[in-house]
């Protein structure tokens, strides 16, 4: 099935449409170690003059993909020709890196965060944050009764936040034998409070003072 | 449902003897119904390979109507579940296989009842070997990362699905068609011309030539794998030849290069059970789990099918 000649740019590199010029230059490179004249992988497979043509036509797909504005006209001849779907089309390309290591599902983050944005707008929540950012003694307890209004369970504050459990109940229920060292402890308070979404910095000065006078 | 497995590579000397052998018996020490086939005919030493010095009966007994059933001449070996059925004591001339009676030898072998029939072919791409080779649905093609070899492998295939187009067209047709490739043409550019020059005289024929090709499937093992060697060949060979032929392949594994089968054919050992812990023998037993799930998916599509 002699049929590169049948293939773009995109299916003979063998990366997606939306491919970054990080994914097309390893693409390249793989080609490159299968279709070279030293490859044994299809040594005696293609004659000389075949190899010469499918080498050039990579060369040609590298230098037209890995360059902006010519990657730019090829998408649009391929639109104009039908291969490529208009929606599929790529506006801006981008030297996206590929992740190694991937931390939960971001949409379900995603879906996270906008339910407590939606939720810290209703009246009587934004009446009970202001209540407790205009304190001057923020405890655990109001931290805690803002969350419960709001409707987060300290598993969520979890996932997103990678606080452990203990930790969270521990700043909620002001046990300040196991609270970490302070810089730790700030750190936390200002995850936890921009979660719910509060004025961190308020909130953890607020929590601080609160947390020093009780251990006076 | 038994899995006819035969076992080519168009070189000789990459170790298709050893292979079948030793997959063999992992495939028996799994608890299936394992025989090995020694189909290297006029080369026949497959039992010496599962520590047999010698066997007393084999295929010639089928063939001068001694026995009727193939299975009878079916030796156990010393492994539990293998038996072998050999051509040892095959005439000098046995090389040079009469049409009916290669034809009766495949027909019986495709009845046998065991779970795995491992078929060692010979070297070269000669009428016989190919047949035995298409006497299955599925042929694991053996290669090593070395250029002689490569080149005999991607000959084979070549010859095989040329084979393939002869036994689906009568002579007069298979004659027309291969008067339209020349010996130069590489196996890609054969095999799109042919089904383009059948399907041109005969569209109905075309199509079904096209619908073996692609349900067949190479399966390839990479023997003799040094360090030094490429550790992707395989994976790469597998993405060129699923791009460019119309059949399906799947790369098994490597089997690592190993000083020990050596003494193991010297002392005339199994070598799976005299180097269980090398790194060959590892090897080896990735490819029988792959072998055990592809049987497995085999058996639960026909189920599908006959719902």
């Amino acid at each position: 099935m002699n049929n590169s000649e049948k293939l773009n740019y995109y299916e003979l590199l063998e990366v997606p449409v939306d491919a970054s010029f990080f994914e097309i230059r390893h693409a390249y490179r793989d080609a490159l170690l299968i279709y070279d004249e030293d490859s044994l992988s299809t040594y005696s497979l293609f004659p000389d003059e075949e190899r010469a043509v499918l080498l050039k036509r990579i060369e040609d797909a590298f230098n037209i993909l890995i360059d902006a504005t010519k990657r730019s006209e090829y998408d649009e001849q391929l639109v104009k020709s039908g291969k490529l779907k208009p929606s599929e089309r790529l506006t801006r390309y981008q030297d996206k890196s590929i992740p190694i290591f991937r931390t939960g599902s971001s949409a379900e983050k995603n879906i996270f965060f906008k339910k407590v944005q939606e939720k810290v707008k209703e009246s009587d929540i934004k009446s009970l944050a202001e209540e407790i950012i205009a304190k001057e003694l923020i405890s655990g307890q109001d931290l805690k009764k803002l969350r419960k209004a709001i409707g987060i369970e300290l598993e969520e504050i979890f996932e997103v936040a990678r606080i452990s459990i203990s930790m969270l109940k521990a700043i909620e229920n002001n046990k300040f034998h196991d609270l970490p060292s302070l810089v730790y402890l700030k750190n936390f308070l200002k995850s936890y409070a921009e979660i719910l979404h509060l004025d961190s910095e308020k909130a953890v000065d607020g929590y601080i003072i609160n947390l020093t006078l009780m251990q006076k | 449902m038994s899995c006819i497995y035969p076992i080519g590579g168009g070189k000789g000397g990459i170790g298709k003897s050893f292979i079948a052998a030793n997959l063999g018996v992992l495939l028996a020490k799994q608890g299936n119904r394992v025989v090995l086939v020694d189909l290297d005919l006029g080369g026949a030493n497959l039992h010496t390979f599962t520590g047999m010095p010698s066997v007393k009966t084999g295929i010639e007994k089928f063939l001068d109507k001694t026995v009727i059933d193939l299975t009878q001449v079916a030796v156990p070996t010393e492994i539990n579940n293998l038996s072998i059925i050999s051509s040892v004591n095959c005439s000098m001339e046995i090389a040079n296989l009469f049409a009916a009676q290669k034809l009766k030898i495949i027909k019986a072998i495709q009845k046998l009842p065991f779970d795995y029939i491992l078929l060692d072919l010979g070297a070269g791409t000669n009428y016989n070997t190919l047949d035995f080779f298409l006497s299955s649905n599925e042929g694991i093609l053996l290669l090593t990362p070395e250029p002689t070899s490569i080149e005999n492998a991607f000959k084979f295939i070549k010859a095989v699905y040329l084979r393939k187009v002869r036994q689906i067209l009568n002579q007069r047709e298979f004659k027309s068609v291969t008067d339209c490739i020349t010996g130069n043409d590489n196996a890609i550019e054969m095999t799109a011309r042919i089904i383009d020059a059948v399907a041109e005289n005969d569209p109905e024929k075309g199509e079904l030539l096209r619908k073996q090709l692609t349900e067949y499937q190479f399966k390839f093992i990479i023997n003799q794998f040094r360090k030094t060697v490429d550790a992707k060949l395989g994976e790469k060979i597998e993405k060129v030849c699923n791009r460019y032929f119309y059949s399906k392949f799947h790369f098994l594994g490597n089997v690592c290069y190993d000083e020990r089968v050596h003494e193991s054919i010297y002392s005339k050992k199994i070598f799976i059970n005299k180097y269980s812990y090398t790194v060959s023998a590892i090897d080896l037993s990735h490819i029988v789990k792959k072998l055990e799930k592809n049987r497995l998916a085999g058996r639960l599509e026909s189920i599908g099918s006959h719902e």
